[in-house]
């Protein structure tokens, strides 16, 4: 358990079982992508839904690098959202680039953006850092209102080809699973940063920053890679949502979505790699199947925060935790 | 070097109206286990974080190691082989005593997040090292067989012992504890003198503590503190017995 929970390969007797977990946890994925990709059956609208829920999906991943990761709440973190929709959006309406040139370019303007943010706003911790980030995300949002190249109130619309190489992200069960197989990339990714010299110094940093600091840790360093880090996957998200959304408005970088995406990793668990991934899809498909009213939704999703916190403070993984140790007890208790 | 691990002069240290520290001097040789002793409030853990570079002095000079330490960044100092344990102890709560080395391995290791995921050389030859070295590290600090225990479940006399192991880690050239055996019931706190006796070989330990016997049963020497300012440095018989620190003492057991 713990060994998935950090990445962290810790003893020699259990390096190779972590490894064999996360490649099971892995083809469990692959599996259930693939069976949602086949098994929601054509529907053009489920599968459109789907594919933009894996963004939201990474969206989630990388809020938790700073949530889970740093114990920071990133209210800011819809600004990278944002410049990754509007990115590709910008680079195929003006400058008649392909679609994934303008994903890269996302990414990178994300990072380059992030470095200076987060240079300006990591020396503070929590509350803090939430409020100061989330102005910054307002400036960001004022800022695409009232240029002409982001197209102001309206946004940017009518785009040329979406499609990553061959693939083609109009067709709804392309872009499913395309943007399925980078939301397991990531989450590869992830995995493997968690169990890195640059992972287990996030984790030090997160339980205690002066010991962290103590034993030699950067602490402001790292804690400025991390948001470097999370800020480009934040973007690959924002353009993953242009063949659901068809448009990017300046509403793409509300706090709200900040809001929702950490409400996902809550509920799925931030202490979990695949956690908030998870938590995504319960965002994303309870409300539709309940038809819930956005208001509504929101009520709905914080009382079952409350109720997450109440019954498992590391989120609903903790549920299952305790299910399955309890499980393995008792079988260990029948045995003779 | 010059023989000294430490080295400080005339070191002030104010709170806006607080004076904490009001010109401290402090020479600890190499290789020497020595006391930091006074009333509560008298200046002991500033002066530590100073020393360690977590706080900077507001006057006076300080080195450790030959090291500036007031002009260095506090993780600078670190990794130059200075370790400490806090007061209120400090180990990594949610993780299992073996992450919690690993945790200190920082260091120690080199390899980048994509040398780990093609399970590099290495990322292979850090991992190893550190398993080596952990294991050392379990054995003399007596955790072997806590191995895999959360850290937040451990008895408080064993997370002290696991902090020093976290410090271990890193092999500092001196070690500063924070009050080690305060709380500690007898047996835990011979076990304890017993470590740092182990543990003292090859590097200077200086240690702020409540408990004269621990005191009196480790160092050579011991620098009374009284209201930021020293009294006495002497060998802890003789520093007890000085008229300046039987009347401090005297004057704060009464209000304890
Ligand atoms: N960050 C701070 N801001 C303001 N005052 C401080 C700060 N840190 C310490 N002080 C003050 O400095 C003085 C010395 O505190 P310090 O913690 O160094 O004492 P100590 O000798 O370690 O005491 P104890 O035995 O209780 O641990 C106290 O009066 C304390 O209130
Ligand atoms: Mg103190």
């Amino acid at each position: 358990m713990t060994d998935i929970t950090t990445g962290a390969p810790a003893g020699r007797a259990r390096g190779g079982s972590a490894s064999l977990k996360g490649a099971g946890l892995l083809a469990l994925g692959i599996a259930a992508a693939l069976a949602a990709g086949f098994g929601l059956g054509g529907d053009p609208f489920l599968l459109n839904l789907a594919g933009y829920t894996c963004g939201f999906a990474i969206f989630a991943l990388s809020v938790n690098v700073m949530l889970g990761g740093l114990g920071e709440v990133p209210l800011g973190h819809c600004m990278f959202y944002g410049i990754g929709a509007y990115a590709p959006a910008m680079a195929m309406n003006h400058a008649g680039l392909p679609y994934e040139a303008g994903v890269a370019i996302g990414m990178v303007v994300a990072a380059l953006i992030a470095a200076p943010i987060g240079w300006l706003t990591l020396h503070l911790t929590g509350a803090y850092f939430s409020i100061v980030s989330w102005g910054l995300s307002g400036v960001a949002m004022v800022t695409a209102l009232n240029l002409d190249v982001t197209g102001g109130p309206l946004g940017l619309f009518g785009f040329s080809r979406l499609a990553v190489g061959p693939f083609d992200l109009s067709r709804p069960q392309t872009y499913f699973f395309v943007a399925a197989a980078i939301l397991l990339a990531v989450l590869v990714v992830l995995y493997h940063v968690r169990g890195s010299r640059f992972g287990r110094a996030m984790e030090a940093i997160r339980q205690g920053p002066h010991l962290a600091r103590s034993l030699g840790i950067d602490v402001f360093r790292e804690r400025l890679k991390a948001l470097v880090l999370s800020a480009p996957i934040a973007a690959l998200a924002g353009a993953l949502s242009l063949p659901y959304t068809q448009i990017v408005t300046p509403e793409v970088m509300s706090v709200l979505r900040t809001v929702d995406a950490l409400l996902a990793a809550l509920i799925g668990g931030v202490g979990l790699i695949f956690g908030p991934a998870v938590g995504a899809v319960i965002f994303t498909i309870l409300p539709q199947f309940l038809d819930l009213d956005p208001n509504v939704k929101v009520l709905v999703f914080s009382l079952l925060i409350i109720l997450v916190m109440v019954a498992a403070p590391g989120g609903l993984h903790q549920l299952w935790k305790a299910a399955a140790a309890r499980l393995s007890h008792a079988r260990k208790g029948d045995a003779p | 070097m010059t023989g000294w691990a430490v080295e400080a002069a005339g070191v002030e240290k104010r709170y806006g109206g607080v004076t904490a520290l009001k010109g401290v001097d402090l020479r600890i040789p190499e290789g020497a286990i020595h006391g930091l002793i006074g009333p509560n409030g008298a200046g002991k853990s500033t002066l530590f974080d100073i020393l360690c570079g977590i706080t900077k002095p507001s006057g006076g000079r300080v080195s450790v190691l030959g090291m500036d330490v007031a002009a260095l960044p506090a993780h600078h100092v670190a990794r130059r082989g200075v370790g400490r344990t806090f007061q209120r102890t400090a180990t990594f709560r949610d993780s299992t005593v073996r992450e919690n080395l690993l945790f200190a391995s920082y260091g120690r290791m080199r390899h980048s997040v994509l040398q780990r995921m093609a399970r590099a050389p290495a990322w292979r030859e850090d991992m190893a090292a550190f398993e080596t070295r952990a294991d050392a590290v379990l054995e003399t600090c007596g955790l072997a067989h806590l191995s895999d225990q959360p850290a937040a479940a451990l008895a408080y006399g064993t997370q002290r012992r696991l902090a020093v192991a976290v410090m271990l880690m890193n092999d500092p050239k001196i070690l500063f504890l924070d009050e080690p055996v305060a709380g500690m019931n007898d047996a835990e706190t011979a076990e304890f003198i017993a470590l740092v006796r182990d543990i003292a070989r090859g590097r200077t330990i200086v240690i702020v503590e409540h408990d004269m016997a621990a005191i009196g049963a480790l160092c050579s020497e011991v620098l009374v503190m009284v209201d930021g300012a020293q009294v006495v440095s002497d060998t802890p018989e003789r520093a007890l017995a000085h008229p300046d620190v039987v009347a401090a003492y005297l004057g704060t057991d009464a209000d304890d």
